[in-house]
């Protein structure tokens, strides 16, 4: 057998935490729900502090929303009245801010959550497209720091056309609070899709909500291997680019949707070198 | 109640048992309770859980990390990273370390000569630990052509210049008593040199150490013992040359006292040497060993001047003295060049300290009492100085 490399460890080679499964919540999102005005689409998410193994071996003092980082999908058709009753079971005051459209008292920034105690979120869906969530009390590094955040897909009132449909929270974990990230991932933790590849057929369109709310590092990347891909950014309109890179801020995000041309093994990863090999790296496993 | 006395003498050696009994019983109380004492006063912080990387080594297609744990709390070893990448490795050793035991990391990896490397080990606990490499150079390992290596370094730096240095004892035998007074003088000069040399060596290494090994009380333990014991040994010497144990040394037996102190000191310096060339550190210069050996030079001179206006000494003899002066350089390649142990480096560097201050002490009880102006004239000061100052000036060659 070959020397391993880091560049390119795959299955049991990747030290990465978790079963094969573990993350399927994360990946896989809720099924999209048919256009239809003031339906209620209720959610219940609380605050917890958890200790997450973040890399093979390395535990991390989180805050999660639903005890992972990120924190559960949150899906909504454009329209729908979207109610998230938020718990904090935290040990910090915590708030749930939503990208989108809704009134300021439901923004997350005012209402602070103190532990233990609770709060109603409830707005119209809107605007359709990749939205995220994240914490917005202070200091605001360490609150998404620490794991929270999530994805909040809106679907448009026009359904998307069927396809393979993913989620990717790109994010990092500062394990020694020296505010560098000392590993990189998606959906969590460090290496899990390089040790465990994404399955994905042919002869389907793959389509990923991908955002990113990777602290500390002004930017974060994704790059796919062996094709290319149509990248809608924020998926708020038809408008698309036509390429296999595309790099965003915090906050920043968008729906990338890939029609494979090839079965294999396919590398996606940051563009960022050092993200890949701290743990910013997988594979999409492509089958007919 | 003398006539007790005989029946409690032996008891004493059970009552002095009785407080050591006693901690046991309170070591065992609070061991029980000790925690719910503490909260009272607070909570300890967490540990710190940084690694020690004791040493970093190169080898084809290949690095490898020795790591300690420093603290009381155990310490695991969760992943490594090479220039802040994550790369995959086995370990020959334990995973969770207990305090001050070590591990080495094995890491597969195609590293580029001369490059800088920065690699690091983060803990079970998310902490990182790294270490920076400055220029990667292969590590050789045990071998025949490095065994013979290091041992052509150690006897180019040490039995070379100090054999040498021999050469100047038919010369001396011709100089007047004044001048072996000189010479004596500034090889208390130049062993007082290379005390305070060795002691800041001591200090700098420890400095590097985990706590728990206690460096300070190392260097105490190991200056004392040396002084100690060679006080001891040239006690013995006295009293086989038929004199008065307390009698000043001379002749052979100062100059094999003065070889000893010498040869721990260059014991030392070996390992310093040897070390530094094995972890890349030192540039083995052609000019570096010239330096060291014209810094050992005089120390030949302090071997010879002892023996310059005694009965003459068989070449052998000198042969001999020469090899206690210098030999210990070879082991102290040895040493330094294929094991990794810096408490090694701390103890001989203090045992250097402790032998090179009681030689001091020798040759300054025979100066004062052959000096013709004593320890007050004008030679005695002018040559310990002088010792002083050609160490430092010859020192700028190796600095």
């Amino acid at each position: 057998m070959a020397v391993p490399t880091h560049a390119a460890m795959t299955g049991d080679e990747a030290p990465a935490p978790g079963g094969p499964n573990a993350l399927d919540a994360l990946l896989y999102p809720p099924p999209a729900l048919p256009h239809k005005p003031g339906r209620v689409r209720e959610y219940n998410v609380a605050a917890a502090d958890r200790e997450l193994e973040v890399a093979s071996g390395v535990f991390f003092s989180g805050w999660t929303y639903n005890g992972t980082a990120p924190g559960p999908v949150i899906r909504a058709t454009e329209d729908d009245i979207l109610r998230v009753n938020f718990t904090n079971g935290g040990s910090h005051p915590h708030t749930i801010h939503f990208h989108g459209i809704h009134p300021s008292d439901m923004d997350g920034v005012f209402e602070i959550v103190e532990p233990g105690g609770s709060f109603t979120y409830e707005f119209p869906a809107r605007p359709y497209g990749m939205q995220l969530y994240h914490c917005h009390s202070t200091p605001l590094k360490k609150h998404i720091a620490k794991g929270l955040y999530g994805a909040f897909i809106i679907d448009p009132p026009e359904p998307r056309r069927p396809a393979q449909e993913l989620v990717m929270v790109l994010n990092g974990f500062d394990t020694d609070g020296d505010g560098e990230n000392n590993f990189y991932g998606v959906n969590g933790p460090a290496f899990y899709y390089a040790k465990y590849p994404i399955r994905v057929r042919r002869s389907q369109t793959v389509r990923i909500y991908l955002a990113n709310l990777t602290e500390f590092d002004p930017i974060n990347s994704f790059h796919l291997h062996g094709d290319f891909f149509r990248y809608y950014p924020t998926g708020s309109s038809d408008h698309f680019e036509y390429t296999d890179t595309v790099m965003l801020c915090q906050g920043q995000r968008g729906i990338v949707e890939i029609d494979f041309a090839n079965t294999g093994r396919f590398m996606f990863h940051a563009h960022q070198s050092e993200f890949t090999e701290l743990g910013w790296m997988g594979f999409f496993e492509v089958v007919d | 109640m003398d006539s007790a006395a005989p029946g409690l003498s032996g008891a004493w050696r059970f009552w002095a048992l009785l407080p050591l009994l006693l901690l046991v019983g309170v070591v065992a109380v609070f061991a029980a309770r000790g925690s719910s004492l503490l909260d009272l006063v607070g909570r300890a912080p967490p540990p710190a859980d940084q690694f020690d990387i004791r040493r970093v080594e190169f080898a084809p297609g290949e690095i490898r990390i020795r790591v300690t744990n420093p603290q009381r709390p155990k310490l695991t070893i969760a992943t490594v990273t090479v220039d802040d990448g994550v790369v995959p490795f086995r370990l020959d050793g334990p995973r969770e370390l207990g305090r001050l035991r070590s591990s080495t990391i094995i890491v597969p990896f195609q590293w580029v000569e001369d490059d800088p490397y920065t690699v690091g080990v983060t803990s079970s606990t998310g902490i990182q630990t790294t270490f920076d490499v400055p220029a990667a150079v292969e590590t050789r390992g045990p071998s025949p052509k490095g065994f013979l290596g290091y041992a052509l370094i150690g006897f180019l730096v040490g039995i070379v210049p100090v054999a040498l240095g021999l050469g100047w004892l038919p010369s001396l035998r011709n100089a007047g008593a004044r001048w072996i007074v000189t010479f004596m003088a500034l090889t208390a000069g130049l062993l007082s040199f290379l005390a305070l040399d060795a002691l800041v060596e001591a200090l700098d290494l420890q400095a590097g150490l985990p706590s728990g090994f206690q460096g300070p009380g190392l260097i105490l333990l190991g200056v004392a013992a040396s002084y100690l014991v060679l006080t001891f040994v040239s006690q013995r010497f006295s009293a086989a040359g038929g004199r008065d144990r307390g009698a000043p040394l001379e002749g052979v037996a100062l100059a094999t006292l003065v070889a000893i102190g010498i040869g721990l000191h260059n014991l030392g310096e070996g390992l310093a040497i040897g070390s530094s060339i094995a972890i890349g550190e030192l540039a083995l210069g052609t000019f570096l060993i010239v330096g060291f050996m014209v810094h050992n030079v005089t120390e030949g001179l302090g071997i010879a001047a002892p023996i310059a206006d005694g009965a003459r000494v068989r070449v052998v003899r000198l042969a001999v003295l020469a090899v206690v002066a210098g030999g210990p350089a070879i082991l102290g390649a040895w040493i330094g060049g294929f094991i990794t142990s810096d408490v090694l480096g701390v103890l001989f560097f203090a045992l250097a300290v402790g032998a090179a201050l009681q030689v001091v002490v020798e040759v300054v009880r025979y100066v004062a009492r052959r000096a013709p102006g004593g320890l007050r004239s004008g030679h005695v000061i002018g040559g310990y100085l002088a010792g002083i100052a050609v160490m430092y000036v010859t020192g700028l060659l190796v600095a």
